[in-house]
């Protein structure tokens, strides 16, 4: 899209579509134009050119400032829009997009159909399209760029590629300007010049990527895209005559598309547990919305049902349909082989209840995120605000094995417990049965320890009473101190932190702790109030 | 101790039996109607906490919040025990910044089964009321908990919502309103029960050194401020001058009732025969 910034500011700022625009940013310390559309290049104006030279020649320019950022942004919806033509669709540079058409072309009436028909949609919203396609990434860049022909015949050798190629430019191998320069000065100034040559001399001299810049060109070696995003593993789409306008149409239109991709799994034996429903608008828009499951889905519905409940949320979430919607893709992007049904009575009643619970948390979770949805697991630390850890409930009972095969036993997570739960039992209370039924650690921990006034007998001693939050509380029985030193392999010299559990005259249950060894680590030890018991 | 005790304490050891064994005996699933408590509680409720309806927590003071929330995920422990499900612990953002997020160690020292719970953090009350109504709907869990901070959109046609839904599922939901405390009396709602709980001082141990006492059991003050008991409950009804005090017992998953004794001396029977003279 050699016009890329200017249409990007004729669209932003509604400029004149008569008048010549250009687009100018501070290179070198001087405003110069680093883009210029059709009528500007035809007065005469081009890239590079100083600012003051350029308003000089044509006092009538119309200038806007370059944004990057924003450029990018349109570049990247283009590239979510031209997702409906292939699902392998990169970026190329600051200005360009690659599609991987292998085997796509067919449906859009071949190759010269397909370039126009991407030309035809891109120009529609405002875009300048140089189209090129041709066998390999390279050779269909050279063409975008520097020649008039879109469609390069496949399989092209011997004359016919020399005809088309030999006389470009050696900057359409994509080499820097330097070496470009360098070349020239050799007298090479076309592609031509390069491939008739004999190679190692070229090689020596301006580096083998040169050779492997000319390879790439004619298709002797195979040049990968990478694309934004993998191909998915099954894909089902949905063309519309005429545009669908309203979302419970769109709903219908999902509900037929997972039933349809319901039917591709169950041929595999396999459920989804990640999905991706692209919209593609008639002006041009795309919009991908996702939603993970916590198991393999299977049903169709339970898919389409996911997705209401995605698009539900608020008003940002709704389906924009806009002018209308005229093909939707429903893709399964990570697919996983579905647990046969359990067959024994007993078993039957307890794995509906869990079938039902993950279903919700899958909803809840599109609904309101996977990070709102957890469940805690203990970690085997020593420090209180380490000792557990917060996963998606939605990842489900496989990322919990997988975990669990990763400390090397595959029930740490219940080990742990045990092990919590005998500390609880050996804590310095338990001096007798009654003991057993006082937790140790507080049922609410705050991120941040909140400082707290205290008053003590002695600097290393118990508090007799502490103020928190404003409020005195007079410490009518306390336990501690239970002694917890930082990690000192990973952070030297941090305080040990000695933690009591208060209870005040009113028998609201606190866990305290003060900072810093008296005496030995420091002399004005603080305190934090680091949560409370229920 | 209230009469279903007896059973669930067996039903209890025989699962605790199993797991010593290394079999995995299915938890007891069974579909209470209602929850017993303690006596002086069931008689109050007419037989216990209706397992399918909405009931409200709330604190007395600022700062018996956690003590609500500890009274909530205690009934909560309950129901999980007693029907073998998973519960799900749902609370806005804004009251976990305020009062401490919920920790996992200490839930399972409180008694709960940390692989068997799910947490929801709302952003704000309407979407925690909405995930409330759609947990209870599903009949998934075996109780859902709700700790809501702003009330201004609870009000009696969104605790109608939360009662139907947890008719429908056939769970319990456990509104905490942390925000509420000491307005128990003050709003009205469809709740069929509401409680006004307190930290209550436990009984203290005696400690070996310094002269003040060692904190012990988790203990309540529970206030029944609204008990709605069907026509053909058998119940006290609610009386709000009557404080009940709860122990909880994180070990047996139980509640009990403290009855007024004073420290005594340990019974002797292990210790050496000189000392006794």
């Amino acid at each position: 899209m050699p016009r890329l910034t200017t249409d990007r500011a004729r669209r932003a700022h509604e400029v004149d579509p008569r008048a010549p625009l250009a687009v100018v940013a501070t290179v070198k310390n001087a405003r110069r134009l680093v883009g210029v559309d059709a009528q500007a290049a035809r007065l005469g104006l081009c890239v590079g050119l100083t600012l003051a030279d350029a308003q000089a020649r044509q006092p009538s320019l119309v200038v806007c400032d370059a944004e990057p950022e924003a450029e990018a942004r349109l570049l990247e919806r283009v590239a979510d829009a031209c997702a409906r033509f292939t699902p392998l669709t990169a970026l190329d540079g600051r200005d360009g997009l690659m599609l991987d058409v292998s085997g796509v072309a067919h449906l859009f009436g071949g190759e010269d159909g397909l370039v126009a028909e991407v030309e035809a949609r891109l120009s529609r919203s405002g875009l300048t399209v140089a189209p090129g396609l041709a066998d390999s990434p390279r050779a269909a860049w050279a063409l975008a760029r520097f020649s008039h022909r879109r469609v390069a015949p496949a399989g092209l050798a011997g004359k016919d590629f020399a005809r088309l190629y030999h006389d470009m430019p050696t900057a359409a191998l994509g080499l820097d300007v330097e070496t470009c320069a360098d070349m020239a000065r050799a007298g090479l100034r076309r592609i031509g010049d390069l491939a008739l040559r004999p190679r190692a001399p070229i090689a020596a001299r301006f580096g083998a990527d040169v050779i492997a810049r000319l390879d790439a060109l004619a298709g002797d070696a195979r040049g990968a895209i990478s694309p934004r995003f993998s191909a998915p593993e099954l894909s089902v789409e949905r063309r519309f005559a005429s545009p669908i306008a309203t979302s419970e149409a769109a709903f219908v239109a999902l509900a037929r598309l997972a039933d349809d991709l319901a039917q591709l799994l169950e041929r595999q034996g396999k459920g989804a547990r990640r999905l991706e429903l692209m919209l593609f608008r008639v002006d041009g828009g795309a919009r991908r919305v996702q939603v993970g499951a916590g198991r393999p889905l299977a049903e169709g519905k339970a898919m389409a049902r996911l997705f209401a409940e995605r698009l539900a949320g608020g008003a940002e979430e709704e389906i924009d349909t806009g002018f209308g919607v005229d093909l939707m893709r429903l893709s399964c992007l990570v697919a996983e082989e579905v647990a046969p049904a359990q067959g024994e009575w007993e078993r039957l009643d307890e794995s509906a209840g869990g079938r039902t619970l993950a279903d919700l948390v899958d909803r809840l979770s599109a609904r309101l995120g996977t990070r709102r949805v957890t469940r805690l697991e203990l970690v085997a630390a020593h420090l209180p605000e380490q000792a557990f850890a917060a996963t998606p409930a939605a990842l489900g009972e496989a990322r919990a094995a997988g975990q669990g095969n990763r400390h090397g036993e595959g029930r740490s997570g219940q080990a742990i417990q045990q092990r919590s739960q005998r500390l609880w039992i050996a804590s310095p209370s338990a001096r007798d049965d009654e003991a057993c039924d006082a937790p140790t650690r507080p049922l609410r921990l705050f991120e941040r320890p909140e400082p707290i006034e205290t008053l003590a007998e002695v600097p290393d001693g118990p508090p007799l009473r502490f103020r928190w939050r404003r409020v005195l509380h007079e410490v009518a029985a306390i336990e501690g101190p239970e002694r917890i030193a930082a990690p000192w392999w990973r952070r030297p010299g941090a305080p040990t932190r000695d933690y009591f559990r208060a209870e005040d005259a009113l028998g609201r249950r606190f866990w305290l702790y003060r900072e810093g060894l008296y005496g030995r680590e420091t002399t004005q030890a603080k305190w934090f109030m680091h949560g409370v018991f229920g | 101790m209230s009469l279903g005790d007896r059973s669930e304490g067996v039903a209890r050891l025989r699962c605790a039996v199993a797991a010593i064994e290394g079999r995995r005996e299915a938890a007891p699933t069974r579909a209470v109607a209602r929850l017993p408590l303690t006596r002086a509680l069931d008689r109050a409720l007419g037989g216990g906490l209706a397992a399918d309806g909405l009931h409200e927590i709330a604190p007395a003071s600022p700062a018996d919040g956690a003590a609500a929330m500890g009274f909530a995920l205690a009934l909560a422990a309950r129901f999980m025990a007693v029907r073998g499900r998973a519960a799900i612990v749902m609370a806005e953002d804004f009251a976990l910044a305020e009062m401490g997020a919920l920790y996992g160690p200490g839930l399972a020292a409180f008694g709960l089964d940390l692989s068997r719970l799910v947490f929801v953090r709302a952003p704000d009350a309407p979407a925690l009321f909405q995930a409330m109504e759609d947990a209870l709907k599903s009949g998934a869990p075996a109780a859902v908990i709700g700790e809501a901070w702003r009330l201004k959109s609870y009000d009696l046609a969104a605790s109608r919502r939360l009662l139907l839904a947890a008719r429908a599922g056939g769970a319990p939901a456990l509104l905490t309103a942390a925000s509420a405390y000491g307005a128990a009396e003050a709003f009205s709602s469809a709740a069929e029960t509401r409680f006004e709980i307190a930290a209550a001082p436990s009984a203290h141990l005696a400690s070996a050194g310094c002269g003040r006492g060692l904190p012990g059991a988790p203990a309540f003050a529970v206030r029944l401020v609204k008990a709605r008991i069907g026509a053909g409950g058998a119940g006290q009804g609610a009386d709000p001058t009557r404080t009940f005090r709860l122990v909880w017992k994180a070990e047996e998953l139980s509640f009990d009732e403290p009855t007024l004794s004073l420290p005594v001396v340990a019974a002797a029977d292990d210790r050496p025969r000189a000392t006794r003279a």
